[in-house]
């Protein structure tokens, strides 16, 4: 992935993050991955276009979710119903906007395409020959896996 | 009727052959091979092996038969075959040999039967038999419709320590350093240290480099051989001070510009495409860059540059420059941002730095050169095999690549060209 791609996506995740969920928040060691891996449970799944073909894949378990999307509308939720969907693909969504729009001012052009979010177990994610860069959040809810797999069109 | 005349007259001959050669054959991943008969003590079945510690690693370990300690060679390992996972308490097949004064046992797939043949009936190897050295093949013989190859024991278990290295394929990590001889435990000690402390993963491709420093290391260390081992990192790196190439990790000087200059020929297509795997903090890429700008000035030049350090590569797209020790040469190249030098757009727009990982898949296509300068030496063995296909693939036909000075490409699939501080290939059309 292009270096200059990597600081915008964590930046933006650590903003936001902090904005929504508090302070208390750890970055983990970044990495690359290429083969297939596990989603834990929730996956929230925004497309990127323009300059770029790609997404971002912001994975956690349920347990995280549902602490918070409870966190973020300020209620106990106990199951990840269609308000508690909507918060996590809310995140995932501001998350990238503020990525993308930092991006911009360094002069990428990328587009958005709406999110969506899968639930279930078992699940495993399979990108064909793209290497998904991995930011690992830790915040008092639980981990956050932010998963951006991007390239150059060619 | 006729298949019964064919079959009366095969008789015939077979009555009149003279069988003066009986074999035992056995299978092994699938092929039909045999061992001369007067080479054989016995067969045996057996399990659960004594491991020697730091054997070679055909080596499965000791087996008591009946009194006698007897060494097992597991022979697909041995001729790098795939090795298969046996249940756990079954046994292994095991022919005894018989050689000059002593016994071994090789383990092979299974054992199939005696089969005799008349001697002059065993043709001579053909030089494309595939997975087995053909330095290791007596013949072959054709028996009941199938093929035998019959292995020449003597020159594949043979006391001669040179046949032991020639044994696996032309392209093997060197754990083959397990003779008796004590500098020789040293050197495998060498590689081992080089690998866990520094990754640095002894095979053909650096092993001559290897050994001329161990060499220059006993003379600097003392033939004591407690200093001569490697200890810790710092040791590693000593060893390995000398292996860097020239200008590795810094700007290339003018001198070895020319150099890398006088090899790239006059291109007409109008695009340049260039893979810089391992590129670090982006300095070796730069002079790449400006260098390529300067020679073919119409071309459109394009540079991947990765490297799976993110600390290192995550400065380069925008590297900040030290006027006082840039080489002359670039200085036309050079801008000045809010105070601090940095590369033109144009050299900047040439380049493009990724963090990857080139043991993943790479997606970028066909390129003219390669530069790859002291990137392989540091993968593990069957990467460095992937990397160099890969880089066969990734060329185009005459492509130029260029590896680390004190690293070399076995086996015949390049050209190379050597001149005093590069070691560079071309891929054969």
């Amino acid at each position: 992935m292009r270096v200059e791609y990597i600081n915008p996506f964590v930046e933006a995740a650590f903003d936001i993050l902090k904005e929504v969920l508090g302070d208390d928040i750890q970055r983990g060691e970044l990495y690359l991955k290429s083969t297939s891996q596990a989603v834990q449970g929730v996956a929230a799944f925004v497309g990127l276009a323009g300059n770029v073909e790609g997404r971002v894949l912001f994975d956690m378990s349920m347990e995280t979710a549902l602490a918070v999307a409870s966190e973020m509308n300020g209620e106990t939720l106990t199951e990840l119903d269609d308000l508690g969907k909507a918060t996590i693909t809310e995140l995932a969504n501001m998350i990238t906007a503020q990525a993308v729009t930092k991006l911009h001012d360094l002069g990428f052009t990328f587009d958005l395409t709406p999110p969506a979010i899968f639930t279930g177990e078992n699940m495993e994610i399979t990108d064909n020959e793209v290497e998904a860069l991995i930011v690992p959040v830790i915040v008092k809810q639980g981990k956050i896996e932010i998963n951006v797999a991007v390239r150059e069109r060619t | 009727m006729n298949a019964v005349v064919d079959k009366a007259v095969t008789a015939v001959i077979e009555g009149v052959e003279n069988i003066d050669f009986k074999m035992v054959a056995f299978s092994l991943a699938g092929k039909d091979y045999s061992i001369d008969i007067m080479k054989v003590r016995e067969i045996s079945k057996a399990t659960r092996f004594t491991y020697v510690p730091n054997s070679l690693p055909y080596v499965r370990g000791v087996y008591n038969l009946r009194g006698d300690i007897i060494s097992i060679i597991d022979l697909r390992t041995m001729f790098n075959l795939p090795s298969v996972k046996s249940e756990k308490n079954e046994s292994d097949e095991i022919i005894i040999l018989r050689l000059d004064n002593y016994l071994l046992g090789v383990i092979v797939d299974s054992i199939d039967k005696v089969v005799g043949i008349s001697s002059s009936s065993i043709q001579p190897p053909h030089p494309i038999f595939g997975d087995i050295n053909i330095k290791f093949i007596q013949g072959v013989v054709e028996k009941d419709n199938k093929l035998y190859i019959i292995l020449d024991v003597e020159s594949i278990f043979g006391l001669d320590a040179e046949n032991v290295e020639v044994i696996p394929s032309q392209y093997t990590p060197k754990a083959v350093y397990a003779e008796n001889k004590p500098e020789e435990i040293n050197m495998g000690f060498i590689s081992e240290t080089l690998r866990t402390f520094s990754k640095f993963t002894v095979t053909d491709l650096n092993n001559r480099w290897v050994e001329h420093r161990f060499e220059e290391w006993k003379t600097l260390k003392g033939n004591n051989s407690e200093d001569l081992q490697l200890h810790s990192e710092r040791d590693s790196e000593e060893f390995l001070s000398r292996f860097y190439s020239v200008d590795t990790g810094r700007f290339w000087s003018e001198d070895y510009r020319n150099i890398v200059s006088s090899l790239l020929e006059n291109n007409s297509s109008g695009t340049l495409r260039v893979w810089n795997p391992g590129c670090g903090k982006g300095y070796e890429t730069y002079s790449l860059a400006v260098l390529l700008s300067e020679k073919f000035k119409e071309a459109s030049i394009k540079i991947w540059a990765n490297d799976k350090d993110l600390m290192s590569i995550s400065n380069a797209p925008n590297l900040a420059l030290d006027k006082q020790n840039l080489p002359e040469y670039m200085d036309k190249h050079i801008v000045s941002v809010n105070s601090k030098s940095q590369f033109n757009q144009k050299i900047k727009d040439i380049v493009l730095f990724e963090y990857h990982d080139i043991t993943h898949p790479n997606t970028f296509p066909a390129v003219d050169i390669i530069v790859a300068r002291d990137v392989l030496s540091f993968l593990a063995y069957s990467e460095q095999l992937r990397m160099i296909t890969e880089f066969q693939d990734k060329l185009v036909p005459d492509g130029l690549l260029i590896i680390g000075q004190n690293e070399e490409l076995p086996g015949n699939d390049w050209k190379k060209i050597k001149s005093n501080s590069i070691t560079a290939y071309r891929k054969i059309v």
